[in-house]
This record gives C-alpha cells, structure tokens and sequence, in this order.
C-alpha cells in the first residue's frame, strides 16, 4: 500500500478521500441512530435558531423604528433649503423612482373679519405627507380622524387655537395676503411639526398650488422649503449620494436621524443596544456550541483511539470528522435558520398586540445574516474541538489513564478568540466597541477562573465541619476543581452577559425618561422685550405655569479669532460637513449660572458676581470643529458693534432636553451695552393650551414655539424602542438559559459515573439528590457573585463609553446576581440530573 | 515476522525518569504463537503496544514484517496497523454508537473494501453471533462483547494479531471458549499470535512464552 502510494500519490489520496468521506457520513448516521449526536445537534440548531430570530427581530424592528420615526419628518430624506430647488435634483429622484412632495413655510399674518393673528404657514403639494398621518376635526380641540392627503385647493385648514383666537368655526372666510380662503378641516396633528423659526406661531395648512394668489411670497421673503422623497432604503442611499455633492451652500439634506430634534440619539443607542443584544446572542449562541462539541469530541477519544488501532490515519481522522462537520453544521444552519424565521414569525405574531408599530416583512437578508452567522459559530467553537481528535494516541485503548493527551489548547482558543472578534466586528462595525467587549470578557476570564479556583478550596474547607449530603457535595466539587472551576466560569459568563444587558437596559430607559420627564418644557418663548420680563413672569406664575429662566438674546456673530478672519478659517475648514462653522450668525447670551445639563470639559466657569473683562463659554462642538481652545480671543460683530471676549470654558450642552440652549454664552454684564429680547421655555398641559391666546393677545410682540406635538412623539418612541429592548432581553435570556444547559448536560457523564458508584455503595437518593442540589446551588453562587463583579465592571465600561451614560452603581445587584445564581443554576441543575438517580446504577456502570 | 533489538521504553513522572521496558531483543515468527507473561506492572502490555505500533519506544527499533515501525510517524504506522495488525483488548473496545456487524464491518470500511458487510456477516456467524448482528455492545454480554471483537480482529485481514489479556473480564467457562475461538482463528487464519496474559493455562497453549520481569526479558527472547 505505501509503495503503491508513493507510486500514485495524487490518485491515492483522491480515492483515500472519497473513501473516507464515505464512511464519515456512515459513522455521523450510525452516531445519530445511537444518540449520540442529538446534544450537539440540538445546540447547533437552538443556537443558529436563536441567532436567526434575534437577527431577523431586530432587522424588522430596526426598521420599523425607522419606519415610524420617518414620520417626524413626513419623508425618508428631506432636503431643506432657503430656496427652490433646481429641477436636476427632482428629476433624478423621478427618473429612480422615489415618491416625492414639497412643503414651503412662511410666517404671515392672517385677518378674520375684526381679528388678526401671525401664523405659521405651511403650504403643501398634494402627495404630503409621504409618512406618517395628518389627523383633523370639525371642530377644535378634540382627537380627530386621520386623513390622506393636506387641504386641496382653494381651502386653508387651522390649527385648534386659532379658531377660538380669531373668532371664526369651518367655513368662515379667512385672509391671507391678497387672496381668501374658507376655513376647512381643524387641524390636530401634522407628522412633521418640528421646531423652527418659520413654525413658531400657530399652524394654517394649505395647498402649496394657492401660494401664488397669495402673493405672500416675494423675492427675499423668508422661506422655508422642504423638498420630501421616500422610497427604498438603498434608492434613497444612491439618491442622497448623488444629490449631496450638487446641494448648494445652505441646503440641508438629512434622514430621520440627523432631522428630528432628541430623536437620532435615542434611536442611535437602541440601535447600539440592539446590536450588543445580537452580540451577546451570538457569543452565548457559540459557548453553548462550544460546549456541546467539548462533550462530543470528550465521549469520541476512545472511539477514535480505536478506529486508529484499526488503521485510521490522523489525516483520515480529519477528513472524517470535517466531513462530519460540514455535514451537521450545513444540516444545523439549514434547520435553525428555518426555525428561527419561524419562531420569529411566532414571536411577531404573539406580540403584534403588543408592539405598536408594525413590522415590515421580513427579508431575506437576515437570514443569511443568521445562516452565515451560525456557521462562523460552528467553525470557530464547533471545529477546534473535534480537531483535536487527531492528536488523540492509540495507546489510549490499552491505557485509559493517559486522558486525552490531546492538542495544545492554543489551537483551540486561538480559533473561538479570532471567531468571537471576527463576529464582534462584523455585527458592530466598530472596533471600540468589540475591543471593549472583548477586552473586558478576556479580563474577566482570567479573573473569574482565579477567583472561582480559589472560593472552591474555600469550600472545602467550610465543608469539612459539614453534614454529609454538604460533605459529599463540596468534596466532589473539590475533586473535580478544575472541571468545576470551568463550569463556575461558564455560568458565570452566562449570567454576566444577562446582567451586562439589563443593566444597560434599565439604564438607557431611565435616561430616556430622565431626558424628557413628563413637564418637560413644551413651549419656547422667544422675541420677549426687556421691560416685559418681569410682567411675563408674574403671569406664568399667577396661572401656575412651570417656566425656565428667562435667557436673554442677542443675535451675533465671530468676525475673527486671534486676529484670524472668521470666514478664512471656515474656507480652510475641509469637507462640507454639518458640523457649526465659526462665522455663522447665532443666538448669544450671558448668563452668572451654568446651564442644567452643561457640563465644563476644560477651563473653568465664572462666578455669579463676575465683573472682569468679557468672557465667552464655547460648546464643545463648535469650539473642536474650529479649532478653538481656552485662551483664544474673539471679536464679535453684534448689531454692527464690535466685541472682544477671551474664551473661559468649554462645555457639552445636552441638546435633547428641550431647554433653551446655546453655542455661546458671555459672562455677566458683558452683553449689557447691546439692546437685547430675552426667551424661555415653559410647560403647558393640555387642557392649558389656550393660556397661549391670552399671552400673545397681550405680548403680541412675541413669538411662541410650540413643540408639545414634536415631544409627544418623542415619546412615543422612545416607548416603542424600549419595547423592543424588552423582547430582545428576553429573546437573549432564552439564549443564556440554553447555555447553561448545555453546560450542565456537558459535566453529565461524569457525575451520572460518579453516583452510580455511590448508590451502589448504599448511599441513598436523598443523600445522592442533596449532593447534587448543594452542588449545583454553591456552584450559582459563586457563579453569581462573579456574574455581579463582571457585570459592574463591563457596564461601567460600556455606558461611560458607548452609551455615553452616567453610570451608578447598582446595589440591589450584589444581593440579585448570587440569588439568581443559586436559584437559576440549583434548579437548572438539579432537575436536569434528576435522570442520575432515576437510572438504575447497574445501568450506568454496565457502560462504564 | 516481528523483531525488536535494543528495545527501551522510559517516561517522565513526577519523580523522574521511569524505565518500563530495557533492552528487549526478540523475534517472533510467521504463525507463530508467542504468550507474553509476568507480573503486573513488568512492563508486558507496553511491550504489546510497542509491538503493535500502538506506541513509540525510547530507544531501540521495532519490525513488523519487513518494515521498520520505528522508521515511520503516526500516519505510516496507521497504515501499516490498518493493513498488517488485529487487536482483542481486555475491556473489548467496541465502539458503543455502533451494532454488532458495523463494528467488524469498520476495519475493511477504513481500506475502502467494498466486501466489508459479506466479510462482516461471514465472520459474525464464525464466532456464533449469526442472531446478534444489529446489537449494540451495551445489549451483549461480556463474552458476547468479546467474540465481536475477535471477529474484527480477523476481519481485517491480519497478517499478527495482538491480544492484551482477553479472558481478564470474563468468567472461567466463557473465558474458555473465547481462548479456544482465538487459536481456532489463529490456525485457520494463519495468523501470527501475541498474547499477553497472566493465565498459565493460556500461555501454556501457546508456543512458547516470553517472560518479561521489571521491564526485562527473562526468557523466550528468541
């Protein structure tokens, strides 16, 4: 035979292949008849089954986040500009088969017979809006019914307070510049309400063809045009590519995330919770794998020892097993991902009462997401295992006690580390986050095995004043301390990413809530008059109105920095990105009192009683961007006059918390030679809407920012994103659940030997049944108090640096995570061994 | 058939060097039936896995045939095992997850041979096994157990075959008939015969005997 192989080698080794390939998916057939596949199937299966239906879940609730949250801008893109559009842009998103429509706003007053009243104007093409409802009534201020398109032509619809503030119901005749409208529809809610200057005074809807009539809109009126397309996710993206470059200066294009005020960030970190979900789906997904190939390729040493006794070469073993594996893993993959898409289609279907938007369908690109998924799973964790079944010695079948004598370990975990990293990256696409992930499982790893080593001598100890069921229980976790220290560390791992999760979980939501508390302020109020400062204040608080201070105002811009020109510092600025340019006129303040919610990142902020020489306060955006520091002086043209400021502090603004915010604000007394308008922002229930109509009828100098619409949906939102953390939480718990299992099921074998010889010995079920209990609910402990460790020290991680969250400390997590431990993992165990002492111990040691 | 010259087998342990076997020279003829004997822990069943291929010496060489084992890595031995060796060990070693007749069909499986399952049946009703083919080894008894393993031994086509005490887990009357089935085989077979074994009365059915003392050869060397 080796002459004939030296003879043919490539002929030889083809038909040796064929030859094993053969008996390889014999040998799978006749181990599968026998049983012995069925663990390591079923795992293979849960787990690309989980990993498929976490993956597609999240996939259709992604999307119909983004779905729902499009109709805060009515649209999938907007193009916002100050001007019309040329048709170039238009035409090519006709020509790739985008819907569109096009909305134009304008402040203008607007005369009933005897009254008047500036309003916001918003004139829209007969297909607005393209997502999201408007919704109207016959009458104000009651709930209305959705209704498909804006008002046609030739009638204007109103805003409920309007009507009662100019004295008018449906049909009356209203103007509005040198044309007349009857009064249509009320109307009660409009998808895209937003903020913003032209949206600051009540709403009048109208169709964009009766702007003309009006003749409101003349050259160099201010004007807000809104260019709106919707379609396929990837037209869009190939649209937007194409058009952004050809965008002239000043006109936006944006998504749902970067449009809609407080919404981008919240749907940015439930996406990267979602994300961490799925991940930690995946990697709980390859433990279980891993530990079922373990117990495998653990019950097949002595079957391969033989079948080298009996001639098979170590290469032959390898092309057995792979085969094995190809097979079983191409058999996993197909079978789970088809149970995963239906068990997510039965999980939609459950909760469809439940979630409040609906789902898109599901595509099928999840499901090679699962499928591929599941198979990187395998090669990484399934693989390296049976691997090892080459190394195994034939000697073995003389000389058991030699073990497995196997591989290095190395091989092994250097392909379940560079699977885990590989898979990390491609679900998160981010480096920092798979870096931190892994970096803080890998610490814990080696932290966790220590300190399970040495609390399972610590048990011996306390054992030994014990009785005896605790006797047998510790002794036994003391004899096997290294398979024990393992089982410690899996389970702990398993309850450690739980935790991680909803520990995450529970903060995000707490944020979310904390970011817009239910009397978050829902009104700006801008464009107030020094002397009406205090008689505004005494009116919000003689009808119980919850007000913010009053900022003062002063619109003005940096003409230079360090002698620098403002403008030449922006053209050298590269790219056209959105981010605040240095010249741009913006709204300043002075202030003795850091602003809630800023935090100073570098220099320090002023006393109360400040009196020195100009000092400006810089968000920390715009002074990165441009390249500006603690020290840098500033020339400022307001209102014509010029201004020099040294730059005090920088500081990050939240943004989200709809308070009155601002990019720059001066110290005390620095602003008091310039005549300025002071704004606040103040909270109206409800029922407190028409409060509105008496403040304007006596300020009518003032402009009102309505954004109690836009909070609303805010926060329906964000109840609709923490649902969605809610089902993948549990979806994961059932993944960990399953590890756990296999990890009992794994160590099975050698106890199930163990208490066979014990109960042959006389030791009853009771003593054998506590044992095992005791066992089991010390390894959950310890397994829980490491869970807890872990768990603090990754979450601090990953909300001080993905999340960007503040993080606490959780107490009740100390007493939780060893109660869940021992409860979790004592009845998991216990039951799941109950089959030791109901198998007759002649049984057992008959196979031994 | 088989000839070792110098032949030594030490190993690391927590003490030291441990010598199991030392300079073992011996020879053993085509068909020849040759019993290995001495105490526990002489060094016997080391030698047999050295014999065998099973395992390699520290010093010394091995033939089996007219190749040198100690010439070779685990792949060529495999090969050499797979076309010249059978084995019957002591705790039978039938693999569990297969019946009867697919445990004495897998040696001819591992050469391709397309007569595996005919060989396989032959050889099952040789050893009286003819109504146990689709049973799996935990259904059998020990001596049953055995017989299926006899019977992969001589399906493979063995030119030597090894036996590592194959009566030690039986009882004295099937223990009997599994000695008088192995030299049936042997005879018919034309097999060589090394047989490792504590019981007189199978060494003394063999041709000669080789006895090994603290890792030594005492005596039937040659």
């Amino acid at each position: 035979m080796i002459g004939r192989l030296l003879l043919n080698p490539v002929n030889s080794l083809a038909a040796g292949y064929k030859m094993h390939i053969g008996l390889a998916l014999k040998l799978l057939w006749r181990d599968w008849r026998a049983g012995e596949l069925t663990l390591l199937l079923a795992s293979l299966v849960i787990a690309v089954g989980t990993v498929t239906t976490i993956t597609l879940f999240v996939d259709r609730l992604q999307q119909a986040l983004l779905d729902e949250s499009a109709t805060f801008l009515a649209a999938d893109r907007v193009i916002s500009s100050s001007d019309t559009l040329s048709m170039e842009i238009t035409e090519k998103a006709t020509e790739l088969g985008l819907r569109q429509a096009q909305t134009l706003s304008f402040l203008s007053m607007v005369f009933a017979e005897d009254r008047s009243q500036f309003s916001s104007v918003k004139a829209v093409s007969d297909n607005y809006p393209l997502r999201g409802q408007l919704i109207v009534s016959d009458v104000p201020f009651i709930r209305g019914h959705p209704i498909k398109s804006g008002p046609p032509p030739g009638e204007i619809w109103l805003e409920s307070r309007l009507l009662p503030s100019l004295g008018v119901k449906k049909g009356d005749i209203l103007e509005l510049g040198v044309a007349s409208f009857p009064v249509g529809n009320v109307l009660v809610k409009e998808p895209d309400r937003g903020g913003g200057f032209n949206n600051a005074g009540p709403r009048i809807l109208m169709n964009l063809a009766d702007v003309p009539a009006t003749e409101v809109v003349q050259v160099g009126s201010r004007i807000s045009y809104r260019y709106l397309f919707a379609g396929d996710k990837a037209v869009l993206d190939e649209f937007q590519a194409w058009a952004k470059p050809r965008l002239p200066a000043g006109t936006r294009m944006f998504g749902v995330k970067e449009g809609a005020v407080g919404i981008g960030s919240t749907l940015d970190r439930a996406e990267r919770f979602l994300l961490l979900g799925g991940l930690l789906g995946v990697i709980l997904a390859g433990v279980a794998i891993a530990l079922a190939a373990q117990r495998y390729a653990i019950r097949h040493y002595d079957h391969v020892a033989i079948l080298k006794t009996l001639g098979a070469t170590p290469a032959g073993v390898d092309t057995i097993f792979i085969v094995m594996f190809v097979v079983l893993g191409m058999m996993a993959t197909l079978l789970g991902s088809g149970i995963g898409y239906g068990v997510q289609l039965g999980v939609v279907e459950v909760l469809q009462p439940l979630i409040p938007i609906e789902l898109p369908a599901p595509s099928m690109k999840p499901v090679w997401l699962g499928m591929s998924t599941g198979f990187i799973c395998l090669l990484s964790f399934a693989l390296p295992p049976l691997l090892k079944l080459r190394k195994i010695e034939p000697v073995r079948v003389i000389r058991r006690d030699l073990g497995d004598n196997a591989a290095s370990d190395w091989v092994t975990y250097s392909f379940a580390v560079l699977g885990t990293i590989g898979l990390m990256w491609w679900y998160s696409e981010d480096l920092m986050l798979t870096a931190l992930i892994f970096s803080g499982g890998a610490c814990a790893i080696v932290v966790l095995s220590a300190v399970s080593y040495l609390l399972l001598r610590s048990g011996r100890v306390l054992g030994m004043q014990a009785g005896s069921a605790w006797r047998l229980a510790l002794a036994g976790m003391q004899r096997r301390g290294k398979e024990n220290t393992m089982q410690i560390l899996i389970f702990g791992l398993a309850i450690m990413l739980l935790l991680i999760l909803y520990l995450v979980r529970t903060a995000l939501i707490a944020e979310w809530q904390a970011q817009i508390p239910e009397d978050a302020p829902n009104h700006f109020a801008i464009n107030i008059s020094p002397e009406d400062v205090e008689p505004i204040r005494s009116l919000f608080s003689e009808n119980g109105i919850d007000s913010q201070p009053l900022y003062p105002m002063i619109r003005g811009k940096i003409t230079s920095v360090n002698n620098e020109s403002g403008k030449v510092r922006d053209e050298r600025r590269q790219g056209s990105d959105d981010s605040p340019r240095v010249s741009s006129t913006r709204n300043l303040t002075f202030s003795g009192v850091l602003p809630d919610d800023n935090i100073v990142v570098a220099g320090q902020w002023w006393s109360t009683s400040y009196e020195g020489p100009a000092q400006i306060s810089l968000e920390i955006d715009l002074a990165r961007h441009n390249e500006l520091k603690v020290g840098d002086t500033l020339v400022f043209d307001i209102q014509g006059r010029e201004l020099e400021a040294t730059v005090g502090s920088i500081r990050t603004v939240a943004w989200d918390n709809m308070q009155p915010n601002f990019y720059i604000i001066f110290s005390p007394g620095a602003l008091d030679d310039f005549p300025s308008t002071y704004m606040t922002s103040f909270f109206l229930k409800k029922e407190q809407k028409l409060f509105l109509n008496t403040l304007l009828s006596q300020y009518p100098t003032m402009t009102v920012l309505e954004v109690d619409a836009l909070i609303e949906q805010i926060q329906i939102i964000i109840t609709q994103v923490t649902l969605a953390i809610e089902l993948v939480l549990a979806l994961i718990l059932i993944s960990g659940g399953l590890v756990l299992l296999a990890s009992i099921q794994a160590s099975m074998d050698e106890r199930i030997k163990q208490h066979a010889i014990l109960r042959t010995l006389g030791a009853g079920r009771k003593l054998v049944l506590g044992s095992l209990a005791i066992e089991f609910c010390v390894l959950g402990f310890f397994a829980g108090v490491l869970a807890t460790l872990g768990s603090e020290i990754t979450v601090y991680a990953l909300e001080t640096q993905i999340f960007r969250l503040n993080y606490e400390l959780n107490p009740e997590l100390w007493v939780l995570g060893p109660l869940i431990g021992t409860v979790l993992i004592g009845s998991l165990g216990t039951i799941a061994t109950l089959k030791i002492v109901n198998t007759p111990p002649t049984t057992v040691l008959r196979e031994l | 058939m088989i000839k070792t010259v110098g032949l030594g087998k030490t190993v690391r342990t927590s003490e030291g060097q441990l010598t199991i076997l030392k300079g073992i020279d011996l020879e053993i003829k085509k068909s020849e039936s040759v019993a290995v004997v001495g105490a526990s822990g002489s060094g016997k069943t080391t030698l047999l896995s050295l014999l065998a291929g099973l395992d390699t010496p520290s010093h010394g060489s091995i033939f089996l045939g007219n190749k040198e084992l100690t010439a070779m890595d685990e792949e060529q031995r495999a090969r050499v095992r797979g076309e010249m060796v059978g084995f019957v060990f002591q705790t039978f070693q039938l693999l569990s997850s297969l019946t009867a007749i697919e445990n004495v069909m897998l040696p001819a499986e591992l050469k391709g041979d397309g007569q595996a399952e005919a060989k396989a049946h032959d050889l099952l009703e040789r050893v009286g096994l003819g109504h146990r083919f689709t049973h799996y080894p935990r259904q059998l008894s020990g001596g049953e157990q055995q017989r299926v393993a006899i019977a992969r031994a001589f399906a493979s086509s063995a030119k030597v075959l090894f036996a590592d005490e194959p009566t030690g887990n039986l009882d004295t009357a099937t223990g009997a008939h599994i000695i008088d089935l192995i030299f049936e085989l042997n005879e018919e077979f034309g097999t060589t015969l090394v047989l490792v074994t504590h019981d007189s009365r199978l060494a003394d059915r063999c041709d000669r005997s080789i006895v090994i003392e603290s890792g030594e050869l005492v005596s039937g060397g040659v």
